[in-house]
């Protein structure tokens, strides 16, 4: 029950690390360059799908980049209240940077 | 529930420092209240009071300003990270022989243990990475 956070792009080694260590009961929020691994039909996406994790962007990001149109369905987009809320709900964060 | 941040984010390198205090004031609305914000590493940059934003972004410094002032919020920078980077307050300027401080008041320079003990009095430690 661990909440993750990445704020890298899916090219870089925090990804990787990240990916490891994802499991079923976690959640992953994606922000700053973090949100491209969630881009619709791409690898990274595919790779994070499997390993069950929810999956959680955050809007503010995926809007200034402009990509909200563009992440999978599995997606969910958060603003800065629902953020506190994953805290609330997971007691310990993984920050991947 | 008592919060405290790690910020490891410099301002206007990325969207960590903005997220940061976006995130403190949405859980002080939420009921939460944030003991302490340590800043460490490039982090510490937050402080610095002679930035100047461009018209058109966000002033991140003086979101932390605000967030201090209105809620009561500690602001506290690693001083190893904050003096080599010459971002001292003025009791640091003396030791030193600066000619002047270089870090806005709202925020004060102390040790690493300071983030031990903000772990150890908060219920909830988010970082934000840079």
């Amino acid at each position: 029950m661990i909440l993750h956070t990445l704020n890298r792009a899916p090219d870089s080694a925090a990804f990787r690390d990240c990916l490891r260590f994802l499991t079923a009961d976690d959640a992953l929020l994606l922000l700053g360059d973090g949100i491209y691994a969630a881009l619709k039909d791409s690898s990274s996406s595919e790779e994070l799908a499997v390993t069950g994790a929810s999956l959680y962007v955050l809007e503010a990001d995926a809007s200034a980049a402009g990509i909200v149109n563009l992440l999978g369905n599995d997606v969910t987009l958060v603003d800065f209240a629902k953020f506190v809320e994953l805290t609330e709900h997971f007691p310990r964060q993984q920050a991947w940077h | 529930m008592i919060y405290s941040l790690l910020v490891l984010s410099p301002p206007h390198s990325g969207q960590g420092a903005s997220t940061a205090v976006q995130f403190a004031r949405a859980a002080i609305s939420r009921g939460h209240s944030i003991h302490r914000v340590f800043f460490l590493d490039q982090g510490t940059y937050n402080a610095c009071a002679a930035q100047v934003t461009p018209q058109d972004e966000s002033d991140t410094l003086q979101q932390w300003v605000d967030l201090a002032q209105e809620s009561n919020v500690e602001l506290v920078l690693c001083i190893a990270s904050a003096l080599q980077r010459g971002l001292i307050d003025s009791t640091e300027a003396r030791r030193y022989d600066k000619q002047a401080a270089t870090i806005h008041p709202a925020f004060v320079i102390s040790g690493l243990g300071q983030l031990v003990d903000a772990s150890a009095a908060s219920e909830r430690m988010i970082t934000f990475g840079c």
